[in-house]
């Protein structure tokens, strides 16, 4: 069973991504800051982060930055969640090194099978850009 | 002799015989005497000889003969005498005295003989022994007359002159040689002369003329001297043939009166000598009134006293100039009425000496129009700095010296790139070259930020505009210069409200999606039943949760979107996609709505359009706004058609078309206006966010396309867009059409 990382601030969208994943049979580990994702990271590798972007403190994109330079998780999918619907946020994330992203709000009916196809695709090369 | 014959001798003596009584009145007037004097008998009898007869000047002479003769003695002797015209003979006198018995004085008899031709051959021999030499050898003609009129030496320059030979001169009356519309008034001008002899020029500021034994007329100057000889006083007449020099003059004159401005020629002493008729005119005298009056007359009162000496500095330098460079001269009118005048100085070299020639030019219409230039400058609300070709400042407002810091005598004459920083100085009249090889109005370096720089040396952003500017004294360029500070701080404050909106923009987004997401996600999770399963009423309810998130997420979206449009932030990401394909991604959005009103859905693509280069997400868009709107005011039953095909061969054509309820004419104004829907119980009705066709306006519109309706109330619409396809995109063509 994949075990999946997920970073957000908003603890009812936290628990949402959470009970669908769920549901759909995977097991979950939640953080709200990076600070406390940065703990956990210290404790196992995840096979999937779902990274929300908006965090408080240091935000998503830097955590994933520094995740990806870590050579512990640089073969871990990171998928960003974005809310902002301005163009150039999903670049954002591509270049800060997610596989990719789901745009908020998310669509439970798809979520599973989204985090399905990441864990089945070959994660991106460590280089960063 | 018998006493007849006698009375016959007597009254045909060829002399005069006058009998002249003690108080000296005449007795007796012979005819010959009325022959010699001009005067009848009847005119002289009983008048005082001396008065009549005797010049002036020989009246006491004549006394003491005459008391010589009352003492017994017969007095022979020559004299001249006075002829009613004027002129004067020379006669030879023989008088003595007829006494009474008691021996007191009857009368005088007198014989007078004309010897007026005898005497002047005689003077002519005298003369022209002693002098003709020497005349011979001036250069100009000298006619020499002695007291009675009649030439007695002519040089050979004086036979030229008038074509006479000496012969045919001497012995005559001087007045051969005038016109005949002289010669009358010329026996009295000799006999002036006669009485006070002195060197002078003859008829000063007349036109003299002599006569040629041809009859033609010549203009002449004429200069007299008196001569003592043992004869008597001669005078000797210098003339001098000035056809040449008055041809000159008149051609001078012509000169003058053609020129344009007011002439005025004045002499050392100031006196007007010369002025052509622009300037009678223009002071409003008549030349008479001018000539030989002083210049100063010309000159306003309180510039009168320094005039003369600036006339002096004139001639100690005469050079062509300007009258008082830079100042403002005002004439003076015969009507005491002052005018502004600009004049020029020339020097006139004459034979009369130096003259100073003034063209005189009435500046009133120019200082006029100056004036309303300058008052139309100052109006002007900008900072205005009009330069010459070398850059030199000749004009400014008030303006001007507000916004640079100098006072306008600093400022007037100054090179304008003193007031631009010294970083751009050495470019700067490059760029005036280049303007005024290419004068027009136009901005002053378009697109780059040009700075002023005040005398205090700080700077500060202007924007110029630049036109030229024709005037008498060439090409000018005037700047309208305004300083920009204040616009700058406005755009600087605009641009920060945009950024502050746009990022605004992006927060709201993001804490309006994040509790919708929960709203959402969990009304799905719920109806879903993946907690547990539901009551129908629970399900129901749930859905409309469902569904009012999902209203308020596109509201949102819909929202963002036109502020990015309005912000100009909407980009354009055109790719190349089957038309096809995009229209079933909306109608798979479309269909299951229509199917719950049981409407039909149609499309008709063009079978030679395959492919497209457009922004696919943004024609998806609005082909789903358009198609929700037809079903949504289309009632249950209805049909909803889909048509794409090319208009033209540059444009994409997209129709869809319903038969709804149709728009009412009136309402066709407010139906791509933001939150307008066409009346306010729609919206309860129909739902929707009241955004879809405003949105879809600008979209299209982004993308330089343009959307149009057309419907009937009660019968349907049809809205029809058109957007413009990039040249050369080719079509792309499916490898196999089984794939679509």
């Amino acid at each position: 069973m994949s075990h999946i990382l997920i970073v957000d601030d908003n603890v009812v969208n936290l628990k949402l991504a959470t009970r669908v994943l769920e549901a759909a049979g995977f097991s979950i580990s939640q953080a709200t800051d990076a600070e406390q994702a940065q703990q956990m990271l210290a404790e196992f590798v995840p096979a999937l982060i779902l990274m929300d972007i908006g965090l408080p403190g240091m935000d998503g994109l830097s955590l994933t930055r520094k995740l990806k330079a870590d050579e512990r998780f640089e073969h871990v999918p990171i998928v960003a969640l974005t809310a902002s619907a301005m163009k150039g946020d999903d670049q954002k994330a591509i270049d800060a090194g997610c596989e990719g992203y789901i745009t908020k709000p998310i669509d439970t009916r798809e979520l599973p099978r989204q985090v399905q196809t990441y864990l089945d695709s070959k994660p991106r090369s460590a280089s960063r850009n | 002799m018998d006493t007849e014959f006698a009375g016959e001798v007597w009254a045909e003596n060829p002399d005069a015989i006058l009998a002249i009584a003690p108080d000296g009145r005449l007795l007796h007037w012979n005819r010959a005497a009325q022959d010699i004097f001009g005067y009848t008998c009847a005119e002289a009898l009983g008048l005082s000889m001396t008065d009549l007869i005797v010049p002036r000047d020989r009246v006491a002479e004549e006394m003491k003969i005459q008391t010589d003769v009352i003492a017994g003695a017969v007095a022979i002797y020559e004299s001249v005498r006075k002829r009613k015209d004027d002129s004067l003979v020379h006669v030879s006198i023989s008088s003595k005295a007829v006494l009474h018995a008691d021996g007191s004085l009857r009368y005088i008899l007198s014989t007078n003989k004309d010897v007026t031709h005898l005497k002047s051959l005689r003077d002519s021999k005298l003369v022209e022994s002693k002098f003709r030499d020497l005349l011979e050898s001036t250069p100009d003609a000298i006619v020499m007359v002695n007291v009675t009129g009649r030439i007695v030496l002519v040089n050979s320059q004086a036979e030229k002159v008038f074509g006479f030979d000496r012969t045919a001169l001497v012995g005559k009356p001087v007045e051969m040689l005038l016109p005949e519309r002289f010669r009358l008034g010329h026996n009295a001008h000799r006999a002036n002369y006669f009485s006070q002899p002195r060197t002078r020029t003859m008829g000063a500021g007349l036109e003299l003329y002599g006569l040629r034994s041809d009859g033609d007329e010549f203009p002449v100057e004429i200069s007299l001297s008196p001569l003592e000889t043992e004869e008597g006083t001669m005078v000797m007449s210098a003339v001098r043939d000035i056809t040449d020099r008055r041809k000159a003059e008149q051609k001078f004159r012509g000169l003058m009166e053609s020129a344009p401005d007011a002439m005025i020629i004045v002499g050392r002493d100031g006196k007007i000598t010369l002025v052509n008729s622009q300037a009678e005119r223009l002071f409003g005298y008549q030349r008479a009134e001018l000539l030989g009056q002083s210049v100063e007359l010309l000159v306003p009162d309180r510039f009168q006293g320094k005039h003369p000496g600036h006339r002096g500095e004139f001639f100690a330098q005469p050079t062509p100039r300007s009258m008082g460079a830079g100042m403002e001269l005002k004439a003076l009118r015969k009507d005491g009425s002052e005018f502004p005048v600009e004049i020029s100085l020339s020097p006139l070299e004459t034979e009369e000496g130096t003259l100073v020639m003034s063209a005189i030019r009435d500046i009133s219409d120019r200082e006029q129009a100056e004036k309303k230039f300058k008052d139309l400058l100052e109006a002007a609300p900008d900072a205005m700095i009009i330069v010459n070709r070398s850059g030199e400042i000749v004009l400014v407002n008030t303006q001007a010296e507000r916004l640079f810091g100098y006072p306008r005598s600093e400022l007037l004459g100054l090179l304008v790139e003193m007031l631009v920083p010294p970083r751009y100085r050495e470019k700067h009249p490059g760029h005036r070259t280049h303007f005024f090889s290419r004068p027009r109005a136009r901005s002053m370096g378009e697109g780059l930020e040009l700075y002023g720089l005040r005398k205090d040396g700080s700077e500060f952003p202007v924007e110029i505009s630049l036109s030229p500017l024709e005037t008498a004294d060439g090409m000018l360029v005037s700047s309208a210069i305004r300083d920009a500070t204040q616009r700058k701080r406005y755009e600087l404050a605009l641009h920060e409200a945009n950024r502050l909106k746009s990022q605004f923009l992006a927060n709201m987004s993001h804490e309006l999606r994040t509790p919708l997401n929960g709203i959402i996600g969990f009304s799905e999770f719920l109806i879903d039943g993946k907690p547990g399963s539901l009551n129908a009423t629970q399900k129901e309810y749930l859905d409309d949760i469902l569904n009012s998130g999902r209203h308020l997420l596109r509201l949102i979206n819909d929202v963002l979107d036109l502020s990015k449009i309005e912000a100009g932030k909407m980009e354009l990401w055109p790719e190349t996609f089957l038309v096809q394909q995009a229209l079933e991604e909306a109608c798979s959005v479309i269909i299951p709505l229509a199917t719950k009103k049981s409407i039909s859905v149609r499309q008709k693509i063009a079978a030679k359009l395959l492919s497209v280069t457009l922004d696919r997400q943004k024609f998806v868009q609005v082909l789903l706004n358009l198609l929700s709107n037809a079903v949504k005011f289309t009632d249950d039953g209805g049909a909803v058609q889909i048509d794409v095909d090319y208009e033209g061969a540059a444009n994409l054509r997209l129709r869809v078309r319903d038969n709804g309820i149709g728009i009412s004419p009136g309402d066709f104004a407010h139906l791509f206006v933001e939150f307008q829907q066409l009346d306010s119980g729609s919206a309860r009705r129909f739902g929707g966010t009241g955004l879809g066709l405003a949105l879809t306006k600008k979209i299209i519109e982004c993308q330089h396309g343009r959307i149009s309706v057309i419907s009937n109330l009660g019968q349907g619409s049809t809205f029809t867009v058109i957007l413009p396809l990039p040249a050369g995109a080719p079509d792309l063509v499916p490898s196999a059409p089984g794939e679509l």
